[in-house]
């Protein structure tokens, strides 16, 4: 039974009918692209793959996975940001605009065009309603040009009837000011940031002399994205900026886009932008629920760039049991990249995990930035620069965090009080060189 | 549309003059009627009711940031000025215009209804022109090289500070701008970079470089004409020459946020006549 105030039909369905729904739908965005993208029909006919057959989303199994590193390849190789996949760009009337997807790999480049920014921004709303937006009330822009979700939220501030806010600048530490002048005047209800900039923000009010809930007064929604968020993380937010509800967005460039509903025990994935799928990526085939694996999805919305059995690179865990909430979809946890994965002793972690550990052993340092540094990774250590924490009883509780998490993961564990870490556009990265970190 | 009642607005009441029109201003004055009066974004120039769709927070002003506002017909009239620009500067229908500029500027904003709730046709739509974007901070700079080679724009509009990063990245990647750049148009944040340093950018660019004049407090955006050198004003600015031997600007499609008689500094109306565009107004500076 729904147990939340509906978006729309779609949320409506019981979970066996989003599926049949699903089906329907992927089967439709497959025709599609083997009949009009180079790149898909190419690579389903190599596989072997007839859309026309596919009838249930175990057909997704048969289907070949694409990486970042296909879509690069692939650039290199037509010397071009059209790769293949994009549809409807050169159309009269597309009014085509290029976003960035930048990583360690490389930069691609994705194509929005009017027919997906509506659909798109249509779904999306979906997502930022189930997050708490409401109708009037004013949109903070907190994307960047340059990033996918500058080229959604001008649709979700005229869907909701909301006044655009734009701040100068961009997301960066040194325009937190701007952001604290914005949220100050203009009283925002529903308030969506990159994490590390809620940080940022918060620091510079209270230069300015501003408590974070008093900055934050009247928000009723808080959405962060840009990194997975631990139960500490969430609690730290909430006493750090008095909003009653922190909700967590996990969306990718390429489409992927997942988000809490109010019970937050995992992230619904927004059934009209994508089918997602948690992979064992040795045998490519879904994991249990809980169990880790890659997180692969096909977007459903066919225009511009399509993504269609795209490996994010990230890390995962899935859930269909029912939610409390009654939302049809499965829920979603990105915990991390695979980049990040790193061994120690006799396990595969990931920062996630370390910064669970730590606010489940230490209760007092949840929330505390902190970073894993590749020196102490290779001498077989878990060594953590970690901010200092402020109080007397900071030494103890780090000598705490030491012994507590030696004993949870059995390999020596060293930390390391800083005063600052290197702040990027995702926040502070999450394994860092000792140069790196500037120590 | 019509022009609204200057009495009605705060800032300008108190710089009505007998004539009725109010003393020109300049930034200085809309940032000494901001540190006065701290609980207004707008500086004065928005009337308490109001509650305008969109709100621009201007770079050009520091502490206390202030707000500029637009309604929906606006931000399209705005938006029709700079597709002037880029048509006179040669853009045609299918080509590409990149940005190495904050998204938050209004050469960005204006391109496109991707960019800004409210905009029914940007810049780029209205030529049919397609848009990228780099983040206007200089450790971008490499991937604006990447954008370079990969998306292949022929025009490109970025911020002076910019230049040298941008040149170096060039330089450190190999590449030639002007294998497929047509022209670079180079902006301040408020004003305009002089021939001098649109020289340099050319010279160290390797592509024709135009300016702009901008002035965000005036809504206000003029493209240099490659033929008389000349900034190419729109129709919907109103210019005046002052004794003072600086040039005053009224924008006539700002009414929800009234820039009237807006001081841009030391300037010349040079009148009408270019060939390229013979009843535009001009300025010099």
């Amino acid at each position: 039974m729904l147990n939340t105030e509906p978006f729309d039909d779609i949320d409506r369905l019981s979970p066996a009918e989003l599926e049949r729904w699903w089906v329907r739908r992927l089967r439709a965005v497959f025709t599609v692209a083997a009949r009009e993208l180079p790149f898909y029909r190419e690579r389903f006919a190599a596989a072997g793959f007839d859309p026309a057959s596919f009838r249930a989303l175990d057909d997704l199994n048969r289907m070949p996975i694409f990486a970042k590193a296909d879509l690069l390849a692939a650039q290199r190789k037509t010397q071009s940001q059209r790769l293949g996949i994009e549809r409807g760009a050169d159309e009269p009337g597309s009014r085509t605009t290029f976003s960035l997807s930048s990583g360690t790999a490389g930069t691609t480049f994705i194509t929005h065009t009017a027919r997906w920014r509506r659909a798109q921004g249509m779904s999306s709303s979906r997502a930022h309603w189930w997050a708490g937006l409401r109708p009037g009330g004013t949109l903070v822009m907190s994307a960047p040009a340059w990033h996918s979700y500058a080229a959604i939220q001008p649709f979700i501030a005229m869907r909701f009837g909301m006044r655009c806010v734009v701040v100068s600048g961009t997301y960066l530490p040194r325009f937190a000011d701007r952001v604290v002048d914005a949220l100050v005047h203009f009283r925002p209800r529903f308030v969506t940031m990159f994490l590390p900039m809620v940080f940022s923000i918060l620091d510079a009010a209270r230069r300015r002399g501003i408590a974070g809930n008093e900055l934050f007064a009247g928000v009723g929604s808080l959405v962060v994205t840009g990194a997975a968020i631990t139960p500490g993380m969430r609690a730290h937010l909430k006493a750090l900026t008095g909003v009653e509800r922190v909700a967590e967005i996990a969306g990718t460039s390429e489409n992927l886009l997942a988000v809490d509903c109010a019970y937050a025990e995992g992230l619904h994935v927004v059934s009209d932008t994508c089918h997602a799928q948690v992979i064992d990526r040795k045998t490519g085939l879904p994991v249990a629920d809980g169990e880790r694996g890659s997180v692969v999805h096909c977007a459903l919305i066919p225009y511009g760039s399509l993504y269609l059995r795209y490996d994010s690179g990230d890390v995962g865990v899935i859930n269909h049991t029912p939610c409390a909430c009654g939302l049809p979809s499965p829920r979603i946890k990105l915990l991390g990249r695979w980049e990040d994965c790193f061994s120690i002793g006799a396990r595969a972690l990931l920062p996630y995990d370390v910064q669970l550990a730590l606010e489940e052993e230490v209760p007092e340092l949840k929330g505390a930035a902190c970073v894993i540094t590749r020196e102490g990774l290779a001498e077989g250590k878990l060594r953590l620069l970690l901010i200092e924490p402020h109080g007397a009883s900071a030494v103890s509780l780090l000598d705490h965090a030491r012994s507590a998490l030696s004993r949870r993961f059995d390999v020596p564990v060293e930390i390391t009080p800083v005063k600052d870490l290197p702040l990027r556009f995702k926040g502070v990265p999450p394994i860092l060189s000792e140069r790196e970190a500037e120590l | 549309m019509a022009l609204p009642h200057l009495a009605d607005y705060p800032f300008y009441r108190e710089r009505l003059g007998p004539d009725g029109r109010p003393a020109p201003w300049a930034l200085a004055d809309l940032e000494s009627y901001a540190a006065t009066h701290p609980g207004d974004p707008f500086a004065g120039r928005v009337i308490g009711a109001v509650t305008p769709k969109v709100a621009l927070q201007m770079e050009a002003t520091g502490e206390p940031p202030i707000w500029t506002a637009l309604n929906p017909p606006e931000l399209d009239r705005w938006a029709e000025v700079v597709g002037g620009m880029w048509s006179r500067w040669g853009a045609v229908a299918s080509e590409t215009i990149a940005f190495f500029d904050y998204g938050s500027s209004p050469m960005v904003l204006l391109a496109s209804g991707g960019y800004v709730g409210y905009l029914r046709r940007g810049a780029a739509e209205r030529l049919g022109i397609f848009a990228v974007c780099n983040d206007g901070v200089a450790t971008m700079a490499p991937r604006m090289v990447g954008i370079v080679e990969t998306v292949k724009p022929t025009m490109l509009v970025l911020r002076r500070d910019l230049v040298a990063p941008f040149v170096s990245a060039l330089e450190t990647a190999g590449v030639s701008l002007a294998q497929t750049v047509r022209w670079a148009a180079v902006s301040e944040v408020e004003g305009t970079v002089t021939r001098e340093q649109a020289q340099a950018a050319a010279s160290s660019l390797g592509v024709r470089v135009l300016r702009i004049l901008r002035c965000d407090a005036a809504f206000m955006l003029a493209g240099e004409c490659s033929e008389c050198g000349c900034f190419h004003l729109d129709r919907r600015y109103r210019a005046e020459q002052l004794p003072s031997g600086e040039v005053a600007i009224t924008t006539t499609f700002a009414v929800t946020c009234p820039s009237v008689r807006y001081n841009l500094g030391a300037a010349r109306l040079a009148g009408a006549g270019c060939p390229l565009e013979p009843r535009a107004q001009r300025i010099e500076c």
